[in-house]
């Protein structure tokens, strides 16, 4: 009986020969990432030190810490915790990303996303590394133990496959597809599993389409998600890769708790009504309901092919007086590209407001909503009060929904713009 | 260290799947710190007397996936408080497992815990046994076991009293 990729990463960063589903065992992970924040770094930080007794990582090279939310500050104490991550990198000698994006799509652009690696981060959203063959799992408080332990505890975690079959309609992005998923597998069905994708429809996305995908994993309740590196995904993290390590797979017959096959040709644009990432429905059914933004960025969304699909709706267009339009490039590199192409110009022409790289649109900090009002959003999630007050509401969906309801006030349908 | 036997009365039942926890004491109050004026919102929207008729060693049961969506501290520490010494359930969110497992606070995974027990049933929750009593039934239900490495942070009272109590292991 084969191995799945999961238990291959895992068997190797535990330094066994094998390990099944259900094991428990200690691994090393090969990356121990985190972004600063308020009562996560900034705690581990001091405990290292004051409980702990380690005044500096023995293998620096295995951390990366980046610096994505509170970008830019607005408060001395804001800066004074970019400050201590600074001082504390400095210290290590342990890598910094400031201002280079979000961290979880720069970690793929450094190379932390070497497939067959194990990494992990407080994090859950971290799962985007999936789609390099890198097995990375979001820990919460836990992360402490890889900041003050070679390995963490860690039990082996059963994996759902997900077949992909086909390609996708004009107007359906990789989004739809999460969001198809926890409609028809639910929200709990990866519960403390790992969510792995496959079969020939994967070769229709984009590589930032499945980063799309991985990222969201949580939301059925997996660990994380994960996809046997090969072609274009391989080729990426490879010529990026910060350590040499053989790429893994799933084998032919692993074992998986559950397969399911999913078509993509059958699918339309979806929309995640508040407030709960369980709540998938079908478009159609929402359109004209008024929307008061649009929020397009996030780990999730605001790549390359979704810049370009809402530039390409909103060119020679423009955004509903009132309607405010916020687009968010992932990541400076992203930003630079969409740059070159034309995209940002066609955006900026059409009334959007364009913002360099930062998390903090997706939780509120910024372009904060108030009571009754309505955004549209590729962000991560639409419980109550994420992006402003509890009484506003969030209607996650693709980037070219969030485009063509900038243009018409209220939610509409891409597929009548492209 | 064995963990101590949980006996208590089911102070609360979440009847609903994919329970969000933020709703225990309301979403625009997550980002209060303080304890008692926490405790003071817990639980209001359900029951607007919970925090009278709670007692200490009470227990909170949930059903599927408790914990979905995007579960912060602050309600579990304000049920703490109030003296709620644990939360069955019918099954949980990964996530919102692991960050009270991390806090030492007992999470019990017993599929059927929703049919097994009325409100005020007195309960308890065996360790060594692995199972839920129902006292006030005269019945028992087995619960899923506890992972190793969760088992002994509970025993340690939480993560950074798990970790140091490991200490040799902490080689960086």
């Amino acid at each position: 009986m084969g191995y799945t990729i999961t238990e291959k990463i895992l068997a190797r960063a535990a330094g066994q020969e094998s390990v099944r589903a259900g094991d428990e065992i200690m691994a090393k992970p090969d990356f121990v990432l985190a972004y600063d924040f308020p009562g996560y770094t900034d705690v581990y930080f001091k405990q290292m030190k004051e409980e702990f007794g380690i005044e500096k990582v023995a293998e620096p090279e295995r951390f990366g810490i980046f610096i994505d939310h509170m970008v830019p500050v607005a408060s001395p104490k804001e800066e004074e915790l970019h400050k201590g991550t600074r001082a504390w990198c400095a210290e290590n000698d342990v890598p910094l990303y400031e201002r280079k994006g979000i961290g979880h799509q720069v970690a793929a652009e450094v190379g932390y996303a070497t497939p067959g690696a194990f990494v992990v981060h407080f994090d859950g959203h971290i799962s985007q590394l999936g789609t390099f063959g890198t097995l990375a799992i979001g820990l919460r408080r836990n992360v402490l133990e890889a900041f003050v332990r070679e390995k963490v505890s860690i039990k082996v975690p059963e994996t759902v496959r997900v077949n992909l079959h086909g390609n996708l309609k004009p107007g359906v992005m990789a989004r739809d597809v999460f969001h198809h998923i926890v409609r028809v597998l639910g929200p709990s069905s990866c519960r403390f599993q790992v969510l792995e994708i496959g079969g020939d429809g994967l070769e229709d996305l984009s590589i930032e389409g499945i980063q799309s995908i991985t990222c969201l994993a949580m939301f059925t309740g997996a660990l994380t998600a994960i996809v046997n590196p090969a072609n274009e995904r391989l080729e990426y993290a490879r010529s990026r890769a910060r350590k040499e390590l053989e790429p893994v797979s799933s084998d032919p017959d692993a074992t998986y708790s559950a397969v399911h096959d999913i078509a993509l040709d059958d699918l339309e644009p979806l929309v995640v009504i508040p407030p709960t990432p369980a709540n998938s429905r079908n478009l159609s059914e929402y359109v004209g309901l008024d929307v008061h933004s649009g929020y397009l960025g996030s780990c999730a969304s605001g790549r390359l092919e979704d810049i370009e699909v809402a530039a390409r709706i909103l060119e020679g267009r423009q955004v509903k007086s009132g309607f405010m339009l916020h687009v968010i490039p992932t990541s400076h590199e992203i930003m630079a590209e969409a740059g070159r192409r034309g995209y940002l110009s066609t955006l900026a022409e059409a009334g959007a407001y364009l913002s360099t790289s930062s998390c903090d649109f997706c939780y509120g900090r910024i372009a904060t909503m108030t009571e009754g009002q309505r955004a549209v959003s590729t962000g991560t999630l639409n419980v109550k009060g994420r992006m402003g007050s509890p009484d506003s509401e969030i209607y996650l969906c693709n980037a070219a929904t969030v485009a063509a309801s900038a243009i018409e006030g209220c939610i509409a349908d891409p597929r009548a713009y492209l | 260290m064995a963990l101590k036997n949980l006996r208590g009365r089911v102070a609360f039942i979440f009847e609903d799947d994919d329970f969000d926890v933020d709703q225990i004491v309301g979403v625009k109050n997550i980002k209060i710190q303080d304890l008692d004026e926490l405790a003071g919102l817990a639980m209001t929207t359900y029951d607007p007397e919970f925090g009278s008729k709670v007692q200490p060693g009470d227990l909170i049961v949930g059903g599927h996936n408790f914990g979905f969506g995007h579960p912060h501290y602050p309600p579990m520490k304000a049920l703490r408080h109030l003296g709620i010494t644990g939360v069955v359930a019918e099954s949980f969110s990964p996530g919102y497992w692991r960050g009270e497992i991390s806090m030492g606070f007992p999470q019990i995974s017993c599929p059927g815990i929703r049919a097994f027990v009325d409100r005020w049933d007195e309960i308890e929750v065996d360790w060594e046994a692995g199972i839920v009593r129902n006292i006030s039934r005269g019945t028992d239900i087995a619960f899923e076991p506890l992972a190793l490495a969760d088992r002994a942070m509970l025993e340690a009272g939480g993560l950074l009293e798990y970790l140091k109590a490991n200490t040799e292991e902490n080689t960086q």
